[in-house]
């Protein structure tokens, strides 16, 4: 071996920690909430503004009026829905990336049935066709990726984030050709009639009760079914699973069906309950932001409702900034983001730490 | 087998809000307390609803400058006024309606075309507040007293940048830098409908009744307002081969990306030669303060606002920022001011033939002849003139 062979050791390197006590995991994560208000205090400083009474704008443009907080429900709603959609492909260790499409292919059908079936259906019947329609075309949507990588090992990554576009792009054609609004000059999908939008409890759309209802199926079904427990060992490791006798195959399939199901739902929920037409923006990027929210909550359906809560409200409050405070967007997007980045950098420090080289007398050099 | 407990729980779900299918809608009560009490400079709310913010540089700034001046000519105070920015044309636009319904307007404007459909709900819902649309056409339809469209004759003002335009492409040909056949203009467009459409073609139209030979290319964003797509489009089009660029759109982008190209612009909604000064010629602007005090003063008086408001150049509701003489060709300001005597005194047509084109919905072909002209904006606000008029080419249609 060579002099220069002999690796010098970094400067810093990043080592796995010993597991964290939970106490020390919990102070890491609120001093990274700290940091994070900080961070964002300097920047709404920068901007020339008072920080305390942005946060506080933040708080009360989100919570605290009626139309405020429904506003905020109705955003924490689908993004919740989102994470649990993703959360079983997740586990599974199949990077399901494609939520946004799933969504899109959901509220497609849906919207299919609210603009040409409203008048031959009575409202409950409709809703349930679209909802059992939305399940299934998200479910096929997500079983496409599923299939190839089951079968020829394809990258699900890709594969998923691709058929959003394509999704997304049929949206796109559907507005400027065959569901384009005869009655505006303006290339877009008409309004819903008001018999084809959902019913609201406590002024939000029933969508939430669903929600809800899902957090406790999902729960249940990764934690305490066959199937729950297949997907946690397919993740784990393939080759386990397979030499415990699991068709993986199936398996993947399956999971990814539900994962598209559960995303369909919400793209139901989109159209019917809040957004009354389909647009290209229906989706609206809850797709991509509930990966934050499924990793943030480490899988953990409770976990993923406070939050999507707080997601939500980081959402909307920055909303209001803008007009209270004349912030831009692209700035109070940059707040989000950095409170994003240090809530997700902290699961970094949890993990790992950093070492640093110790001074050696007569060292290699 | 649990291999169809999924399938139940969602059978559950559909159930269990199948039963609270029947229950009624709250009805949603906005907590205006005004009444009894008289409206006044002092105490009136206004409610503004922005597709994007002022940082645009454009549209949205515009329209905040038409504010500002209202407040001025009215003498209201800042808290009186409540701007809703980046107001999406989706679900966030009801949002927005209601929280300033909550906030106490008694008047509420919105600015984008989206936002039509859901003035329309708030409008029906409401009738104790006066909703407002820019660039919209529904109010008239809609039938209802407290609903009203606005827009200006932007395209009198367009079509005098327009003639900017050809005279800087006439001067090109003569400095032998391009060819007759190389007049090409770039146009950004957001959508292609009625106002996009109108908004380019008195463009054009401007251009080619000082330089026969020019002709256009466009490309759409898909958006009114996206900074990155509107620059990345004008690039595109400079690589096709467009000398000079316009816009539809909010951003100042396209400015910035002629003029990093070395070549020329026409600004819309702001003076965009403050972004882009070796490259933008002229900008067509809109002084919205004039209806905006219009209907703030219809309200504080007791009286109805039109169903569709739609003033002009005669009237200073749009007009042409101060010409930028360092990047006009020469002469330019005199034929200008010859162009917007004729518009005002009416011998001036803007959408005047000889053209032919198509329609843009159905693309039967239209002819207009010399001598004749197609009306704009006269029986409603929003424009309406979609042809397609031969030598503008939709690059994306």
């Amino acid at each position: 071996m060579t002099y220069e062979n002999v690796k010098k050791e970094p400067l810093i390197r990043v080592a796995k920690r010993p597991e964290l006590s939970s106490k020390k995991a919990i102070l890491v994560r609120l001093l990274s909430v700290v940091a994070a208000l900080i961070l964002g205090g300097l920047l709404v400083l920068a901007l020339g503004h008072n920080p305390i009474a942005v946060y506080g704008d933040i708080i009360k443009g989100s919570l605290l009026t009626p139309t405020a907080l429904k506003s905020t429900v109705k955003i924490a709603v689908p993004l919740l829905g989102a994470a649990l959609a993703i959360a079983p492909a997740f586990k599974m260790k199949f990077w399901n990336c494609g939520a946004e499409g799933q969504i899109t292919v959901g509220a497609i059908v849906a919207t299919y049935f609210a603009l040409f079936h409203v008048d031959d259906m009575p409202p409950v019947l409709l809703f349930t066709t679209a909802f059992i329609g939305a399940a299934l075309a998200g479910g096929l949507w997500g079983l496409i990726p599923a299939f190839f990588k089951a079968r020829w090992g394809t990258n699900e990554t890709l594969f998923t984030l691709m058929l959003n576009y394509i999704a997304i792009g049929f949206v796109k054609y559907l507005r400027i050709g065959p569901w384009m609004d005869k009655g505006q000059m303006f290339p877009k999908i008409p309004m819903f009639d008001k018999a084809a939008r959902l019913p609201e409890v406590f002024g939000v759309h029933i969508g939430w009760i669903i929600v809800l209802a899902l957090v406790f199926s999902i729960y249940i079904y990764m934690t305490r079914t066959k199937h729950g427990y297949e997907i946690a060992v397919v993740g784990e490791s393939v080759s386990t699973a397979r030499y415990s006798g699991m068709n993986v195959a199936k398996v993947i399939m399956r999971t990814m069906f539900l994962s598209g199901a559960i995303a369909g739902i919400v793209g139901w929920m989109m159209v019917c309950g809040t957004n009354y037409t389909l647009s290209d923006t229906t989706a609206n990027g809850y797709g991509f932001t509930a990966i934050v929210v499924a990793w943030l909550s480490k899988l953990n359906p409770f976990t993923m409702v406070i939050i999507s809560a707080f997601l939500a409200v980081l959402q909307k409050g920055s909303n209001t900034i803008q007009t209270n405070f004349g912030i831009p967007a692209s700035a109070s997007d940059v707040l989000t983001g950095l409170i994003l980045l240090c809530m997700l950098g902290s699961e970094f420090f949890i993990n790992y730490r950093f070492v640093f080289r110790k001074k050696t007398v007569g060292g290699d050099d | 087998m649990k291999k169809l407990l999924a399938l139940i729980l969602a059978l559950v779900m559909v159930l269990s809000f199948a039963a609270c299918g029947e229950s009624e809608k709250p009805a949603n009560e906005g907590n205006n307390d005004v009444e009894g009490e008289a409206l006044t400079a002092e105490n009136i709310k206004i409610g503004f609803i922005h597709v994007s913010d002022p940082s645009d540089m454009g549209y949205t700034y515009n329209h905040d400058l038409g504010t500002k001046k209202m407040m001025e000519n009215l003498g209201l105070s800042d808290d009186q006024v409540i701007n809703k920015y980046n107001i999406g044309e989706d679900e966030g636009c009801a949002t927005a309606i209601n929280e300033l319904i909550e906030a106490g307007c008694n008047i509420i404007f919105a600015t984008s075309f989206g936002h039509g459909d859901y003035m329309t709900e708030a409008a029906a819902e409401h009738p104790e507040i006066e909703f407002c649309h820019a660039t919209g056409s529904q109010a008239a339809d809609s039938g209802l007293s407290n609903y009203h469209n606005y827009f200006t004759s932007i395209y009198e003002a367009r079509y005098i940048a327009g003639v900017a335009a050809g005279l800087k492409l006439n001067e090109m040909i003569a400095n032998g830098t391009i060819t007759e056949d190389e007049a090409v203009i770039g146009y950004v467009a957001a959508f292609y409908f009625e106002e996009v459409i109108s908004g380019f073609s008195a463009f054009y139209l401007g251009a080619r009744s000082v330089c026969p030979s020019a002709t256009m290319i466009t490309l759409k964003a898909d958006s009114w307002s996206d900074p990155v797509k509107e620059g990345q489009i004008a690039q595109s089009l400079i690589d096709q081969g467009a000398v000079l660029i316009s816009q539809h759109s909010d951003n100042t982008s396209p400015a910035t990306t002629a003029e990093a190209a070395g070549l020329f612009h026409c600004g819309y909604n702001s003076d965009m030669a403050e972004a882009a000064p070796k490259a933008s010629i002229i900008s067509a602007r809109a002084d919205w303060s004039i209806y905006l005090t219009y209907a703030v003063n219809c309200v504080l008086n007791g009286e109805a606002i039109v169903t569709d408001w739609c003033e002009g150049y005669a009237e200073g509701a749009n007009f042409t920022s101060p010409l930028n003489t360092a990047v006009a060709a020469e002469g330019t300001q005199e034929k200008l001011d010859e162009v917007a005597a004729g518009l005002v005194d009416g011998s001036v047509h803007v959408f005047a033939g000889p053209w032919s084109g198509y329609y843009v919905w159905d693309q039967t072909p239209y002819e207009c002849a010399e001598g004749e002209w197609v009306e704009e904006s006269e029986t409603r606000s929003a424009p309406y003139f979609g042809y397609i008029i031969d030598g503008i080419t939709l690059l994306d249609a």
